[in-house]
């Protein structure tokens, strides 16, 4: 009689708890020395290359390509211990953050041995930096209608259009984006889709930052302007482009940036109330804590299955899905747990926390996938589409 | 996911596949007790399954009991499968003989699931630090709950004498991470089958000349229960190993096991809502199948403690806990030690 879902249960390896408390080390060390301000939803609104530098030093970058393109030839499960205690942290690591999980492993796959030779070390060493380049104004969850057009040209390939919400393509080194290199087959938008490398300091690429309500900007506009790009850089198969997309987000789905972008929220609560806790707080501290621990299970259960070459769509978009309500809970669960205190009595920091918190809820439930599409995704697993 | 591999899981899961088709719980709530069924429990020597050698068991691995366990709800089993092999369980922690028949467990004064049916009854009393066993005579069974067959009822040892009795090493804190793991694997399984016949249902039944599985709005709410009953599978195994792992000393599994319970009770009402939502009237019917899961969860979510209790029971350790500690906890399951 089996589940319908399969989330094995995975325990600590001791060797991976050391490299956790070498973490916590360095994490300890630059926040007292004052080199970064713990933030929420740091992955991706968080970056300072100096930091990822110092990653890179330490061999953090990289972990799971080996040694000959700069790796360190170990598993996910190291990269994921290090993922979770920069969340927890809050730490500047939005500047390598997606090459790092997402762009070197596709480099990998299916890049030429030059570009591997070239580019991976760099990232390794925190100083190459990679955007996604999949939205378009007319393609947010409807992927599959991106118009960037890339033809075939004598040399290699000539992109025209416009990508969107690129996080942090200001300052990035490349982009890999899904353009149509030949027409819909008729209603079947999926076929003719291709991934592309782009160099973003080409002539004819135009980036634009674009200010989000808190008045950041660190997502972009970038247009490309007859932009000739060689041949290689052509990531996979011409056409196979969507196959290769859906691959990879089902694979980003599930990591611990899916539910503990907002952990620096509580922990700085937490410090801020210990030993004061009234009986209702406790309750959600209780609550919440659970929540977390559940996701956590489910997260690194999948973790174990992708290290084992398994990947399970499905489970991955359900923890997106609860995962993403629960980092915007447990903002409003500190909120309310925080009138224990006397207004006066909150550090400057423990406000300046919860409202980047606040302000940066709202993308949790879009990027990567919104809510309604992981629903989607689920509701076709259990057979209702 | 639970481990539904092995003896003791697989000989449970057929018994309850032959012998608990979906006739017999609304047979069993029409006064025709299963005896069948729980023949073939004992028979199989189902019910020793969680006893030590020396005590008559044959001592199965912790893992397979709760797999065992998770076939008798998919089932909706009417009948004290779980509450015997748990209350067998704390006789033998205590050295002492299983139950004759049916049992069930309570903390002194408690709550007793299956009260109303049950022949005896193990009692923890926490200041004795003993485990005792109990008739539960025919004429003194009182149902009090309305939620559930199986509920809970009360039973006062007060001017009873103890069939047996005898000192435990285990603590409270041990019997309470038993009793809520075995009841997390219960609500998770419910859970589960509930969606089943969700899906099932909002496949088959039309309207507007399509089946409501074609609808946007069925699809997010069975999507979003799905995700519930992912995180409460998840939620009970992870209780369930930690019981596994530590079973000469439950205390140990404590927080897994209140975690799960508190993760669990929580999501209650949001999987019972949308699975009542998409069945329409039909699924607020005693015929249709639907009430002897979501009764069940009702129920269990309120007995022997209900989430907001636990919560807060929890978030008072982790109140006084450090942050580092808390972290520790959430990302390796090694809570603070009490």
């Amino acid at each position: 009689m089996m589940q319908r879902f399969s989330f094995p249960v995975v325990q600590p390896d001791p060797a991976l708890e050391d490299l956790r408390a070498e973490l916590q080390g360095f994490l300890r060390e630059e926040l007292n020395a004052g080199n970064f301000r713990p933030e929420p939803e740091c992955w991706m609104a968080s970056a300072d290359p100096e930091f990822s530098k110092k990653m890179g030093t330490r061999g953090w970058i990289g972990l799971t390509w080996s040694k000959q393109y700069g790796g360190q030839g170990k598993s996910a499960l190291e990269r994921y211990i290090v993922t979770e205690e920069t969340l927890r942290a809050g730490a500047p690591v939005g500047a390598h953050w997606i090459a790092d999980r997402q762009h070197a492993p596709m480099l990998l796959e299916h890049g030429t041995e030059e570009q591997k030779l070239d580019i991976l070390p760099r990232i390794a060493a925190g100083e190459c930096y990679f955007a996604i380049g999949l939205s378009e104004p007319g393609a947010g969850s409807d992927l599959a209608n991106v118009k960037t057009r890339a033809e075939k040209v004598a040399d290699g390939w000539k992109i025209n259009g416009q990508k969107i919400w690129s996080s942090g393509a200001h300052m990035s080194h490349y982009m890999v984006a899904l353009l149509r290199t030949s027409p819909a087959d008729g209603r079947n938008r999926h076929v003719g889709l291709s991934q592309i490398m782009i160099d973003l300091s080409l002539p004819g690429v135009t980036i634009r930052p674009i200010t989000d309500l808190s008045g950041d900007a660190h997502f972009n506009e970038v247009y490309f302007e007859d932009v000739i790009v060689p041949d290689d850089c052509l990531l996979g198969e011409e056409g196979g482009g969507w196959k290769q997309v859906t691959g990879e987000l089902a694979m980003e789905r599930s990591g611990p940036e899916r539910f503990l972008s907002s952990y620096i929220t509580l922990e700085t609560a937490l410090y801020q109330l210990q030993g004061k806790l009234g009986s209702d707080s406790q309750a959600r501290l209780g609550k919440l804590v659970a929540s977390l621990r559940t996701l956590k299970g489910m997260s690194w259960g999948i973790a174990n299955l992708l290290h084992q070459g398994i990947s399970p769509e499905t489970e991955a978009a359900l923890v997106k899905d609860l995962g993403n309500r629960l980092e915007n809970d447990l903002t409003q669960q500190v909120r309310a747990m925080l009138n224990d205190l006397p207004a006066e009595e909150w550090s400057d920091e423990m406000r300046r926390i919860i409202n980047i918190g606040v302000l940066r809820s709202p993308p949790n439930t879009l990027r990567g996938g919104t809510t309604e599409v992981m629903r989607g995704i689920t509701a076709r697993q259990l057979g209702l589409r | 996911m639970i481990n539904t591999e092995g003896m003791v899981a697989e000989t449970a899961a057929k018994i309850f596949t032959d012998l608990c088709g979906r006739e017999i719980p609304h047979q069993a709530e029409a006064g025709a007790y299963p005896q069948e069924l729980w023949d073939a429990l004992v028979e199989n020597g189902l019910l020793l399954a969680w006893v030590s050698e020396d005590n008559g068991g044959f001592a199965a691995e912790p893992d397979e009991i709760f797999g065992a366990i998770w076939a008798s709800v998919q089932a909706a089993s009417p009948v004290p499968f779980a509450e015997t092999l748990l209350a067998n369980h704390m006789l033998d922690q205590a050295g002492l003989a299983p139950a004759s028949g049916s049992a069930s467990f309570a903390f002194s004064g408690a709550d007793i699931p299956f009260g109303g049916q049950v022949e005896q009854i193990v009692l923890f009393d926490a200041k004795q630090g003993t485990i005792s066993l109990f008739d539960n005579p025919a004429d003194e069974r009182r149902h009090v709950d309305s939620l559930s067959p199986d509920g809970a009822t009360r039973f006062d040892p007060a001017g009873k004498a103890a069939l047996a009795s005898a000192k435990t090493n285990f603590t409270g804190r041990a019997f309470e991470a038993l009793i809520l793991t075995v009841r997390a694997v219960q609500m998770a399984s419910a859970i589960e089958a509930a969606l089943n016949l969700s899906i099932a249902h909002v496949s088959e039944r039309e309207q507007f000349g399509r089946p409501l599985s074609k609808f946007q709005a069925i699809q997010h709410q069975l999507a979003v229960a799905a995700s519930e009953s992912a995180a409460a599978t998840m939620a009970a195994t992870q209780a369930a190993s930690a019981c596994a792992r530590n079973g000469n000393d439950p205390a140990k599994a404590w927080h897994e096991a209140v975690i799960a319970k508190v993760q669990i009770s929580h999501s209650v009402e949001a999987v019972t809502v949308p699975f009542h939502q998409v069945h329409g009237a039909m699924g607020y019917t005693q015929e249709y199948d639907l009430h002897h899961y979501t009764r069940r969860l009702w129920a269990w979510r309120d007995a022997l403690g209900n989430e907001h209790h636990w919560s807060r029971l929890l978030g008072a350790e982790l109140a006084v806990a450090s942050p580092d500690q808390i972290w520790k906890g959430v990302t390796t399951g090694e809570w603070i030690a009490s």
